[in-house]
Formats: C-alpha cells, structure tokens, sequence
C-alpha cells in the first residue's frame, strides 16, 4: 500500500524536476506561483500549456534510499506553503498528507504533529527555507524521536 | 448502414445452426451496437447514414479503415486480440486494447492467447482506484469567463484505512495541447475551429487543487459516482487506451467536458450521456446530465483559497478584523502587544486569518516576496506557539450548487414600445447567465451571455427587425471592501439599433467597455460606477464610425425572490456629429421558479434632443 502510494505520486511527477533530500535544493517556500491565465479565454479553453504527456517511470532517483522520504519531499517541493501552514496549526489535511506519505500509523499521528507544531522554528528557520532542507529538519527530528524514528529508518 | 445489414442478417440467419462465434450477421450487429460505437468514439456523419470516430489518431485504429468503418474496426480488433503471444506481451492488441477486449469477450466466446500485461497492470495498480469522483471546477468572482466551469475524473484510492488520502488520488483530464508560443488570437482560433491535439493527461489531485482552488480561485465540487468495480475497471481500461491517442479539441464541443462524459459512458453502456450533447458542453450542464441519469452517490465541497480567505475573515469580530488588516499591511508586528495580549483562541484565528489572506494578496495582487515572505514566517512562527487551538473551521457548503441553478439557454417572449411603437418581440439566447437572471447557483455580480438574439415585431407596419444580436457580453461587478479591491469591468460586442440623428433606428456593430469600482450597500444591494467606451461601425454614421467615452451609475440588487437594476448610463458621441445620449432605466425580473422569470423595464432616453420613453414586459424560460 505504502509502495503504491509513492508510486502514485512519482507518476504525477517524473516529468518534473523535484527536491531529493541532500540532492537538489528544492522550492523555496513564498516563492509564488504564476498567475491565473487570461480571463476572456478561461472561459472554455482549460487547455495546458506545455507537454502534459506525463509517463510512468517510478525508477530509483538516487541519494535518498527511502522511498517514503522521497515521496515526502516530493510533496513538500510541490506544497510547501500549504504543509507549512497547516504545520503550524498542528492540523490539516496537508499535514495529513504528509503522515501517509511516511506511513505513520494512525496512533502516532497525534505525536507527529505534535513534534512538528513545536519544531516550526527549527523546520522552517527563514522565510527563505527550501523544501530540501525542511525536509532534512522533519528526518532529524523523527530521527531523534523514539516514537517516531522507525518512520525514517 | 442498412443496406448493408440486410444481406449479412440474411447469411447470418442461414448460420445459424453452427453457432459459430465469427458469425458475420453477429458481428455485424455488434458493430452497430451502442456499447462498440462508443469503444470506437463513433458519431452518425451528418451527411450519409454512415459512422466516422472523433478519435484523430491512425494508432486508435486496427483497421486501415477504422476511422470510417465500425465494422472494419471491430473485425480486425477481434483478428488482433485472439492472434497468438508473439514478441513483446505488452505490444500484444489485448494489452493495448484491453476496454474492447473485455467487452468483445463478454459478447463472443473466443479463442484467449495467453498474455502478461504487464505495463497495463502495472499503470492499473498505481491508480489503485476503488471509486470515481467527478471534480466540477466552479467559476470564480470577478472573472465571469470561467462560468462555463472545468470538469476532471478523480480516481479514487479504497477507502479501508488511515493511509487513503485523496489529496494522492489521481485524475484524468482532457485538454488542448496548445503550443506555448502560440498568441491568444491563435489560441482561440484554433480553440474554436480545431487543430489543437487533446491529450488525456494523468496528474494527482493536488495539483489539480493547485491550479484550480489556489490560483484561479474556483470551488470544487466533487460528485462520487456509484459506479461499480466492473464499471470503474471498464473504464480504466478504456482511458488506457485512449491516453497516448490524440483527438482533436474544440472548446465548444469536443471539449474536456465531453470527453470525460464518454469515459463514463464506457463505463456503464447505456447512459448515452454524449447523446445530450448537441452544439456545446458547457461543464456545468454536463454536471445536470449526470446527476440526472442517477450516476452520483455522495456530494462533497471543497472551497476554493479565496472563499476560505473570506470565510476566516468574516469569522472574526471588527476589532479583530482591523487588527488582521493592520498586521497585513505591515503597521503593526505580529510580536507586537496588541497581538500577544489576546486571549489564545483569538489570537489563533486572527493570526490564521492574516496568514491565510497574506497568501491571498501575495497571489492575487502581486505582493513583492520580500515583504510578504518575511511577514508570512513571522505569523506561522507565531502560530505555532499556540498549542491545541483548532484552525478556524471551513466555509459552509452552499445551499444551491452550481448544477442545481438555471438551465443555461434562455427563451424570452416580450412585448414593449419604444416610443409610440408597439412592438412584441423574441428572445433567443444559448448562453448563459445575466445579471437579473435568477442567481442562486450562479457568482452574484458576474454575468455571461454569448449569442443572444432578439427579432421585434412592430405592430404598426407589421415590420420584422432584428433588435440585438450579442456576440459576447461580459459583465463583473465585485464589490470592494477593506480587505479587497477588485475592479469592476465588463466587455461586449455584437450589433443593435442605433438611433440615427433623423429618428432611423439602423442595424450597427459595436463593441463596448467599462472599468471602475462596485461597494456593497446593504447584504443584497451594491452600487456601481463604470467609466464606459462604445465603438459604433455604420455606414450611416457620417464618418463611417463613432466613438463614445461615457458613464454607468446604477444600483443593483440580486435576490432569489426579485432582482432589480436601476441606474444612468450618458455617453457622449464625439466624432460624427457631437451629441449625448442619456438613458434613466430600471429593470426587474421576478423569478417565479428556478427556470422562469417575468421580465421588466422602463427607460427614459435623452438623445438628439429628443425625449423617448421605452417600456417592455415579458417573460424568460430556461432550458
């Protein structure tokens, strides 16, 4: 189940260039996003520009070996403004998110934004932090909690 | 077709005994079938009695005369899929085609090669799908060009433990390919007349949000279908097989809307949904479609980023609320004592507040990063030092959902003068939604009409004219307020009768504008005031053309029940022969039902020194 989710996620992704923990740098959080497309043609268009044509590979990506971490920076790359607010609120689907990328069973989910609700400062010390290394602060913090660390063994 | 038919019937019948699968009049029938004309995307030619597929990709096809020819197609798919494993399983038709493979099995009992599809079962166990979730994109405030809405199939994980999330779902969408270079003329061009590819594309539902309720603003309406495991299998299988294939994209018709309707008719044969379909798919009416036919199981509403902004900032108290805009706005710190000294649950939802509305503008309105960043860390940080006070709760759902508003074409019978001319008139309009229109279900403010046409009757000469034809008529009338400041705008051009200086009302093309600003008066009332421009194109004009920069001050007020518009419109001719031409007018419309209104207005017009007073009266049906 856990595989078929970060299986899930890669293949929305492999077109992508995406954050690895230690590997690349990652989105900067409040980086902003592009604007909405021109009004008078939103009408019907919904077209996408840029190839779409998404694949299917979910080969190795190097660097980090852990397959859930990885999913995990892929979604903080992609989401970190959401992840970050609803970290600091202790709550939210985001939040939610990121503890089924992890696989965290659902008694430790408490623990798990407990730790980081109170670790917002260390997670995220600028507003300039990267989703890389966000990423690298959450794997220390379970790292160093004895409840939480088989998450990221 | 028929031709056809018959001589095969007759040697079908003659085969009978032999009961051989292969049977040419079996065949032939199943050709025709509803189920395989919808696997093959076939629609009746409009000339002939023939078939011909929307699919735009020799790869769709088995036989060299598929695209034209069902029953070409259907035996050369079953020569394809009952010929022997050879070389690569996944190159093997079974694997390409497994949506016909599986329908032409359970019709025909026929020969089974053994193959793994192994790339097929792969994609399939990624999707990992239980249900499907029609996602309908609302149309956002301020921008009534999206009314006509987005739809999208979200796939959706069991839902047997903790680790379903559907933010990880995937969705299947359809849409144009449109080269990035392309401009907006050449974009619409093709848009309208074809020659962009349509791709279907796979993305997680994230992204989708991303785009959809972050950027643009729209709320999302999920709609479960109640599918069954078959069903959603039939219909994975089917996507497979049109993934990689290309058909072309119109946004009238063949558009994203369209394409999923026949996802679902794969799905369940029968539905026929494609067969409401005449000359557009406007999203939201194929929404109607599919809860009409009893394809929904469960609705579920997900608000977009500016109606959470919104919500969180109404939950707050005016103090509070000036205290959000001052931190927003950078006059008071978020360590400040003004800030800290709140009770925690207040300082919870201020603090959320502001965030959630900082993002908003940083998106919306541009705000520099280097002010919003820096301020965005300081309320997040500050915000996670309040421990176990819930996040300020979602918007409620709204009581009249998108699909449930009015139908989108509108008929009008009307009788009126102008003047001491009676006249009775026809209304004819394929879309979509004015102003005075009944609004539940529809952006207050935000109005659409596209092709309008009014014919009137005058009594005395029983003279037949064309009143209007509206191209386009965009309107957008948000009100501003302490926290928002969107303009007010709106667009339009078609023809209509343009009063001539000796009294002639001659048919004239125009295109028309305004800008400026709408402020809520009471719950229901906004006023507006709009600096106008028309373009008026006519021979009858002494310079071929005129020009009129001019002036709009109304009131307006939608409800349910009575909605009213009443206001001055002056706009001064400049280039002919100088003139003014003012208009006082009122109207109303009283929404008897969800489809029927009764229409009214009154107008007093100033123009070449000439006073004209104008009334009409009808009565407007949707459907």
């Amino acid at each position: 189940m856990k595989k078929l989710i970060a299986g899930a996620i890669l293949l929305g992704a492999s077109s992508m260039a995406f954050a690895q923990p230690g590997c690349g740098v990652g989105a900067m959080i409040w980086k902003g996003q592009s604007g909405i497309a021109p009004h008078v043609l939103a009408a019907t268009t919904n077209a996408t520009f840029g190839n779409q044509t998404f694949g299917m590979t979910t080969g190795t990506l190097g660097c980090q070996t852990n397959q859930s971490v990885q999913s995990m920076a892929m979604y903080m790359d992609s989401n970190i403004d959401k992840v970050a607010r609803d970290m600091s609120r202790g709550s939210g689907e985001n939040l939610e998110t990121l503890a089924v990328l992890l696989g965290v069973d659902e008694a430790d989910r408490g623990e798990f934004s407990q730790l980081l609700q109170d670790n917002f400062a260390v997670i995220f010390p600028t507003s300039d932090t990267t989703s890389d290394q966000a990423v690298d602060a959450i794997v220390a913090l379970l790292e160093q909690n004895q409840r939480l660390s088989k998450y990221v063994a | 077709m028929p031709i056809r038919t018959l001589p095969a019937l007759i040697i079908g019948l003659s085969l009978c005994t032999t009961a051989q699968a292969e049977q040419p009049g079996t065949i032939t029938r199943l050709a025709s079938s509803e189920a395989w004309l919808t696997l093959g995307h076939y629609h009746p030619d409009t000339l002939g009695s023939g078939y011909t597929s929307q699919a735009d990709d020799d790869d769709f096809f088995l036989s060299p005369n598929g695209k034209a020819n069902p029953e070409a197609e259907l035996r050369a798919t079953i020569e394809a899929i009952t010929r022997p494993a050879s070389g690569n399983d996944n190159d093997h038709a079974r694997c390409e085609f497994p949506a016909r493979d599986a329908w032409i099995r359970s019709r025909l009992s026929l020969r089974e090669p053994e193959v793994t599809c192994s790339d097929y079962n792969d994609w399939k166990a990624e999707l990992n799908t239980e249900a499907v979730t029609l996602v309908f994109a609302a149309s956002y405030l301020n921008s009534p060009s999206s009314m006509f809405g987005h739809t999208f199939l979200r796939l959706d994980p069991p839902r047997e433990d903790g680790e379903t999330n559907l933010l990880l779902a995937n969705t299947i969408s359809y849409a144009a390919d449109a080269a990035e270079h392309d401009s907006e003329i050449l974009f619409a061009y093709r848009g309208i007349f074809g020659g962009y590819p349509g791709i279907t594309a796979v993305q997680p539902y994230y992204e989708m949000i991303k785009v959809y309720s972050d950027i643009e603003n729209r709320d999302l309406w999920e709609y479960r279908l109640n599918l069954t495991a078959a069903e959603v299998d039939q219909m994975l299988a089917h996507t497979w097989e049109i993934q990689d294939r290309n058909f072309d994209y119109y946004f009238f018709d063949e558009n994203c809307a369209y394409r999923l309707l026949a996802l679902i008719d794969v799905a369940r044969p029968g539905t026929q949904l494609l067969d409401e379909v005449s000359t557009h798919a406007i999203p939201s009416d194929t929404i109607r479609w599919v809860v009409d036919r009893g394809l929904v199981e469960e609705i579920h509403y997900r608000p977009s980023a500016a109606t959470r902004v919104s919500h969180s900032l109404g939950e707050l108290s005016p103090d509070e609320r000036r205290l959000a805009a001052a931190i927003a706005n950078g006059y008071v710190a978020v360590d400040d004592d003004e800030v800290q000294s709140l009770a925690p649950p207040a300082q919870a939802r201020v603090l959320d507040a502001t965030y959630d509305y900082v993002r908003h503008q940083t998106q919306a309105e541009e705000w520099p990063r280097d002010f919003s960043a820096p301020l965005s860390h300081d309320l997040l940080v500050a915000r996670s030092r309040l421990q176990d006070q819930p996040s300020l709760g979602s918007p409620a759902r709204p009581e009249v959902r998108d699909d449930q508003g009015h139908d989108t074409m509108r008929l009008g019978i009307n009788t009126g003068s102008t003047g001491e001319r009676r006249y009775s008139e026809l209304s004819l309009r394929a879309a979509y939604h004015d102003l005075l229109d009944p609004p539940a279900g529809y952006r207050p403010g935000a109005q659409l009409q596209f092709l309008r046409l009014d014919a009137r009757l005058y009594h005395d000469k029983q003279e037949l004219q064309l009143e209007n034809l509206v191209g386009v008529e965009i309107r957008s009338l948000t009100p501003r307020d302490g926290f928002f400041k969107p303009l007010s705008w709106q667009v339009g051009f078609g023809g209509r009768r343009a009063e001539l200086e000796n009294g002639d009302r001659a048919f004239t093309p125009y295109v028309d504008g305004g800008a400026g600003g709408s402020w809520r008066i009471t719950n229901r009332i906004q006023a507006l005031a709009l600096l106008t421009g028309d373009l008026e194109i006519s021979k009858h004009l002494s310079r071929g053309y005129d020009i009129a920069p001019g002036a709009d001050l109304a009131l307006l007020r939608q409800d349910h029940r009575l909605s009213v518009m009443t206001g001055l419109r002056s706009k001064s001719w400049v280039v002919g022969e100088h003139h003014r031409e003012d208009e006082l007018y009122m109207q109303g419309a009283w929404h008897i039902a969800r489809d029927y209104s009764v229409r009214a207005q009154l107008s007093r017009t100033h123009h070449y020194d000439r006073y004209e007073t104008s009334w009409k009266l009808g009565f407007h049906a949707f459907f």
